[in-house]
């Protein structure tokens, strides 16, 4: 969708991405656009390169070619200054990746006060209305490892709203979690997403791509298959890669 | 007082030496009354013994000896006088008086001159603080003159302390004699020794502390630097630290402690020998925890590195806030090991002539000839290892408890086994080159 580029609104904008681990070709071409607002569900078989094109977004892994843009910057240019961007980024892991020496409070407030510089108090009350926002108000004292995988999977994503982010990158949010504990986690993304917070979801969870997703994006062998409304891709798959791997999970 | 200080100069100045005036105080000694010492304490009963010969010029008719003020007479005590004759032995004392002050002699006649006076003073207690005594007094010739002695060669008497007071006691327990009459038990085991020993080691025992409580502590910030080195991006960086590293790691402390000591004065270099001793303590160990603090750091999952970019942390504020303080939990237990074969290797230190405890030890040994300082010795050094190694176990414990075993660190038994062995490898995650052979 070359003509969509151009648009101001665009918060992600990725060119022609190739991703090499030594000799493996893992991302072999993506273009993709991510607009404000916007809700993108990824999808894909295991090995597809899901999660490597999320994790080129906010450069946990270095592209071997091609472009990423962030607003307005080049991050793939080599004196973009990275932080700044991450900044912006918030990113939610599979493994959650708390940090396990800190509350659940001093979680959400570390990376404000060293990152954003903000006062203690200030950290503090906004750490505090993230929790309450994923529903942890009673736990913003304990310990990440006195907290269920949901709760732990929570203040995650609330540490990584309270850096105002303009973007937030979930990768398999919900994929190490006890089934009965994965609704909570999804309601939150909900919120989220009900929200206006422009968001690119990679799951498997196809009940919640097709609720919540503006756009549904199909990668298999590094490439973007097919993508498109959610009812149209689930619905409706043109490709046969699709429809199997459609097939397999419901 | 100036005036007649140098009055007296100048009279001792001007006037020659008077040869052979009167009587000549040749000896005054008193038999140590200690166990295995040969120091005499105060208060307790010993036997002074005095000699003067007399004069070639006079004979002498009485003999006064003075005690120093403070002496005392212990049950039994009595003084007796021999007039010598190069060997032999003259009948010429009529009576000796005896008392707290003084002992009084009178002879049946005149003792000629050139002749010796000896006396002997038995359970006579000197006095109890301790310091250099003299007897003096006086003697009568045949002239009828009263003459001043001159005041003896001093003794040094030294006081009586609670642990001479034990060793006293103990001496005349029948249980300890019974004990010390097993060969085994007196060299190893001499309670008399024990006693002396403990507080005479403690010095020792707070040198050693000090050595390691400095030491250890400098050695942190510089391994903490070298494990940054050594993971850091430059190849030559890596390298360099791990040739630091691999050299100290590979070769004896005690290799060391020679270098630097024997070493360093050849350039010219002099430093005090207990702050040098506490520097290549503190290199030495530098490297062991370099590798412990790597070895930590390489075992906190890469997801805490990734959550903490993510956030936008850079790479100063994820190691200080978010890595190094999982770190210290997790390298704590071995950290610990490594503070307690640090503390036992200030030993070495004893070999270049480093105060600490086995250099107190020793002294007292080669002074006692008894083994028993150095089983005190032992004792000290368990009294901080034995704590610490419990410590260790419970911290073990907590972490384990805590952090679950995916998170844990390597293997408790691993480490356990190093405890009191110089360590193969500190690391606490396993796949680390952290072996003692340096490549
Ligand atoms: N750091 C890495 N080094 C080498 N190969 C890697 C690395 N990370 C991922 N890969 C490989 O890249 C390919 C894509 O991995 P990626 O994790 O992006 O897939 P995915 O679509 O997220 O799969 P899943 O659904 O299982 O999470 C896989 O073959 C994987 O083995
Ligand atoms: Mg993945």
């Amino acid at each position: 969708m070359p003509t969509l580029r151009e648009q101001p609104q665009a918060v992600v904008r990725i060119e022609q991405l190739h991703k090499y681990f030594g000799s493996l070709e893992v991302l072999k071409g993506v273009d993709m656009e991510v607009d404000r607002g916007e809700v993108v569900v990824i999808l894909g078989p295991s090995g597809s390169g899901k999660s490597t094109l999320l994790r080129c977004i906010n450069l946990l892994e270095k592209p071997t070619s091609g472009d990423i843009w962030f607003e307005d910057t080049r991050i793939t240019d080599p004196a973009t200054d990275i932080n700044k961007i991450r900044e912006h980024v918030g990113m939610v892991f599979q493994s959650f990746n708390l940090f396990p020496h800190l509350s659940a409070k001093k979680n959400v407030m570390l990376a404000q006060r060293k990152v954003l510089k903000r006062s203690k108090e200030e950290a503090e009350r906004i750490a505090i209305e993230q929790l309450d926002k994923v529903g942890l108000s009673d736990r913003v004292d304990y310990m990440p490892a006195q907290l269920s995988g949901g709760q732990q999977q929570r203040v995650a994503i609330a540490r990584a709203l309270a850096m105002d982010p303009h973007v937030m990158l979930f990768d398999e949010a919900t994929s190490a979690l006890d089934p009965e504990l994965v609704r909570g986690v999804l309601d939150v993304m909900r919120e989220l997403a009900r929200g206006g917070m422009t968001m690119i979801v990679v799951t498997h969870e196809m009940g919640f791509a097709n609720e919540v997703a503006d756009r549904a994006v199909f990668m298999d062998g590094g490439v973007i298959v097919e993508q498109g409304r959610p009812e149209d891709v689930f619905g409706n798959p043109t490709h046969e890669r699709t429809r199997d791997f459609l097939g397999h999970i419901s | 007082m100036a005036v007649i200080a140098v009055l007296a100069l100048v009279v001792s100045l001007t006037t020659p030496p008077q040869q052979a005036a009167g009587l000549t105080v040749e000896k005054a000694t008193a038999k140590s009354n200690q166990q295995d010492g040969n120091e005499v304490i105060g208060g307790q009963p010993t036997r002074v013994t005095w000699e003067g010969r007399v004069a070639a010029d006079e004979q002498i008719s009485m003999l006064t000896l003075t005690f120093p003020e403070g002496t005392s007479l212990a049950e039994g005590a009595s003084a007796k006088a021999t007039v010598l004759d190069g060997l032999v032995r003259l009948e010429a004392v009529q009576d000796v008086q005896l008392d707290i002050q003084q002992a009084v002699i009178t002879f049946e006649q005149p003792v000629a001159s050139g002749l010796l006076l000896r006396v002997e003073i038995y359970n006579i207690a000197l006095p109890a603080a301790d310091g250099d005594y003299s007897i003096g007094g006086n003697y009568r010739n045949t002239t009828g003159e009263v003459v001043a002695l001159t005041p003896s060669p001093p003794i040094a008497v030294i006081s009586m302390t609670t642990v001479k007071a034990i060793t006293l006691w103990l001496d005349d327990q029948p249980w300890v004699q019974s004990w010390n009459s097993v060969l085994f038990l007196r060299i190893f085991f001499n309670p008399q020794l024990i006693v002396a020993s403990v507080p005479n080691l403690f010095d020792g025992w707070l040198h050693s502390l000090g050595l390691v409580l400095v030491g250890f502590p400098l050695a942190i910030p510089i391994g903490l630097g070298v494990s940054f080195l050594r993971m850091a991006r430059l190849r030559i960086v890596r390298f360099i630290s791990s040739i630091y590293v691999n050299i100290i790691r590979g070769t004896p402390l005690f290799l060391q402690i020679y270098i630097a000591f024997f070493g360093l004065p050849f350039l010219g270099i002099s430093i005090d020998s207990y702050l040098l001793g506490i520097l290549v303590l503190a290199m030495n160990s530098s490297a062991y925890l370099a590798e412990i603090f790597r070895a930590g750091i390489q075992s906190i999952h890469k997801g805490q590195f990734e959550a903490s970019s993510s956030l936008g942390m850079n790479a100063v504020q994820t190691m200080f806030s978010v890595i190094i303080p999982q770190t210290v939990r997790r390298v704590i237990p071995t950290a610990t090991s490594e503070f307690i074969l640090l503390y036992k290797d200030t030993s070495l230190l004893a070999a270049v002539g480093v105060m600490e405890q086995m250099m107190f030890a020793k002294s007292m040994v080669a002074s006692t000839g008894n083994m028993t300082p150095y089983i005190v010795a032992a004792g000290y050094y368990l009294l901080v290892t034995l704590p610490l190694t419990k410590i260790i176990a419970s911290f073990e414990r907590r972490l384990a408890a805590a952090e679950g075993s995916s998170t844990a660190p390597s293997s408790s038994k691993k480490r356990r086994r190093r405890l009191f062995a110089k360590p193969a490898s500190d690391a606490p995650s396993e796949g680390v080159d952290a072996d003692a052979n340096p490549s």
